[in-house]
């Protein structure tokens, strides 16, 4: 019964203190999602496959989106014609990359501060590598879901010279902006700045980017889109937070000691877990903080950098863009490059 | 867009009704830990003022939903926005509401002995490695010092002999080991740098003038004495030699940070 209670005081604490940074980060991805004009950001993307994917792994900074926001955020870019690596590298580091995410690990490891830098560190580093390795692949065909490679085909994604024609263009491409746009669902996306209709059957209503409403129907579909995240996130969560705090009060503290302290089995118990345990990346460093006493730092860090890139739930919401194939790809390499650096941190190597 | 799909017509118009209150009671819940002193049981006090903005706000979202909800009751037009979700329509926000009402009827509870036992006394207490200097005080006299003070102190400088005979005035609870003598008891505190989640026990070992017996765990005690090393567990190891043994009611704020 005590042992219940414990359980119960730990759960109860790991979600009072998420909840802020659950309703932050869904505040601000909502409010990103109905505020922020995409086309301008897409039109900037540098074309270098390597600087591609690290800039596109740091525009998660301003994207404060979680893990479930990123997802469509990534679709919408490679719809609209985004590189690949920038895509990916989005799509990886987002979840991590971001004011909110950082804040709330920094709150929950402010006496491990080399937690918090590594995690940043990391998840740029594995972020870019995998985007700069999928710059190789150039036809899309192979790796997306067959709808969206449809829907790029015939619909071809700007050519990187419409970007170098000059500033004349540019301005010239933004001014038929607002008479295209009358209508909502139309984007900026295809050769020499010919509007495209999305079909509603790709994207989703929602998801795409509405910044022509009037300001009060914004602020309602901020609130709507708000709860709809929050108690999606918010569920999760609850689960989560449930299974930290059943293992720190049932599992046998020998198992938990012993695995904790291998450099090589914490780091894969973590990263099981990290798969298992799709809670939000605002609030899974909290989920961390409750095996702090007993695993290595390396497997926290694998937990924290490895967890926000792929678990159950983005790998149901990344089947809307990519093939299996792709998916298992992304997940083996962005595995084996977490358990790599997060070995060497163990193994202090570096 | 209205959805006109006759059949999903009645969760339609109730689910948003369990949003909003999902995240109402979630504010409440919130609010209330506040005003009945509780949230120092689940929290570092650093991240109180987090928690109220929070509770306020789901309270101003779900009481605007709900207006809304209120206003359209007539209208047939819910906009349910189809999201890509992992649970069924209304689990998400029944988990939520279900965990809320699981907190207005369980108190929160200060963990005891039996909790810093399973943590692991012997190798935790006696070696502690989680505990940093912050905030270390060099002027502090000696029984002027906290028992996480004294932990801390002896994990900048270990030897034990440094501090013998230095006087000793600390409160804790009381935790019995098992694995050392009768004549001995543990001083315990548990010290919160985030949440409840990361709660880890320090202290020191006592040395009883008689035998444990007359102190139970879990009884919070005041303890006056001296620094002594004593051999405990196979390791030299810094313990209070009490003279005095006072028992104390649990403190307000039981934690330490």
């Amino acid at each position: 019964m005590n042992q219940l209670n414990n359980g119960f005081t730990i759960f109860l604490s790991l979600l009072v203190e998420a909840m802020p940074f659950l309703l932050l980060g869904v505040l601000f991805s909502s409010l990103l999602l109905f505020f922020v004009d995409e086309r301008k950001l897409v039109e900037k993307m540098p074309k270098n496959p390597l600087l591609g994917a690290l800039v596109g792994s740091m525009i998660g900074f301003f994207f404060p989106v979680c893990e479930c926001g990123n997802v469509p955020v990534a679709r919408r870019f490679l719809i609209q014609g985004v590189p690949t690596p920038v895509a990916i590298g989005f799509l990886l580091a987002a979840p991590t990359i971001n004011p909110i995410v950082i804040w709330s690990t920094w709150t929950a490891f402010r006496d491990q501060p080399e937690i918090v830098v590594l995690r940043v560190v990391f998840s740029l580093a594995i972020a870019t590598i995998i985007g700069y390795a999928f710059s190789f692949q150039k036809d899309l065909n192979p790796i997306v879901q067959p709808a969206i490679a449809r829907y790029m085909k015939f619909n071809p994604p700007a050519q990187p010279q419409t970007k170098r024609r000059g500033k004349r263009y540019q301005v010239q491409q933004e001014a038929t902006v607002p008479n295209l746009l009358q209508s909502g669902t139309y984007i900026l996306g295809g050769k020499a700045g010919i509007p495209l209709r999305i079909d509603p059957n790709l994207v989703p209503p929602t998801l795409i980017s509405t910044s022509d409403k009037p300001l009060a129907d914004k602020l309602r579909l901020v609130v709507d889109n708000s709860i709809q995240e929050l108690r999606e996130l918010g569920g999760v969560m609850i689960l989560g937070s449930a299974i930290a705090a059943a293992i720190q009060v049932l599992a046998p503290r020998e198992l938990i000691l012993s695995l904790g302290a291998g450099p090589i089995s914490s780091i894969v118990v973590m990263l099981i877990l990290a798969v298992v345990v799709s809670i939000c990346s605002t609030v899974d460093s909290f989920f961390a903080l409750s095996f702090a006493s007993t695993f290595s730092s390396g497997s926290l860090l694998a937990f924290l950098v490895f967890g926000p890139m792929i678990d159950i739930k983005s790998v149901g919401l990344m089947l809307s863009i990519f093939k299996p194939k792709t998916i298992f790809y992304l997940f083996a390499l962005a595995a084996q490059l977490t358990f790599l650096f997060t070995l060497f941190l163990n193994l202090h190597v570096f | 867009m209205a959805n006109k799909n006759p059949k999903s017509k009645i969760p339609n118009l109730s689910l948003p009704w369990l949003d909003a209150l999902a995240i109402t009671a979630w504010g409440i819940l919130m609010l209330r830990y506040w005003l009945t002193n509780k949230l120092n049981l689940l929290i570092h006090p650093n991240y109180f003022w987090l928690v109220i903005v929070t509770g306020i706000s789901f309270i101003i979202i779900g009481l605007f939903k709900m207006q809304e909800l209120w206003q359209r009751r007539r209208r047939d037009v819910t906009p349910n926005t189809q999201h890509i979700s992992l649970f069924p329509p209304g689990w998400g926000s029944a988990l939520l509401l279900t965990t809320a009402i699981l907190g207005f009827i369980i108190t929160p509870q200060v963990f005891a002995s039996d909790k810093a036992l399973q943590r692991g006394v012997t190798t935790d207490l006696l070696g502690s490695t989680r505990v940093k200097p912050q905030a270390f005080r060099v002027t502090v006299r000696p029984e002027e010092r906290s028992l996480v003070d004294w932990v801390r102190t002896v994990n900048v400088y270990p030897e034990p002999d440094a501090y013998t005979g230095q006087k000793v005035k600390v409160q804790g609870f009381v935790i019995h080991p098992p694995d050392i003598g009768k004549e001995y008891l543990f001083l315990a505190r548990f010290v919160l740098t985030c949440c409840a989640a990361d709660a880890y026990p320090v202290g020191l070992p006592v040395k009883l003038p008689n035998n444990q017996e007359p102190y139970s765990p879990d009884t919070w005690l005041e303890v006056e004495g001296q620094m002594v090393t004593e051999n405990l567990a196979g390791k030299r190891q810094l313990t209070i030699a009490a003279t005095s043994l006072k028992k104390i009611p649990q403190p307000q704020n039981p934690y330490s940070y």
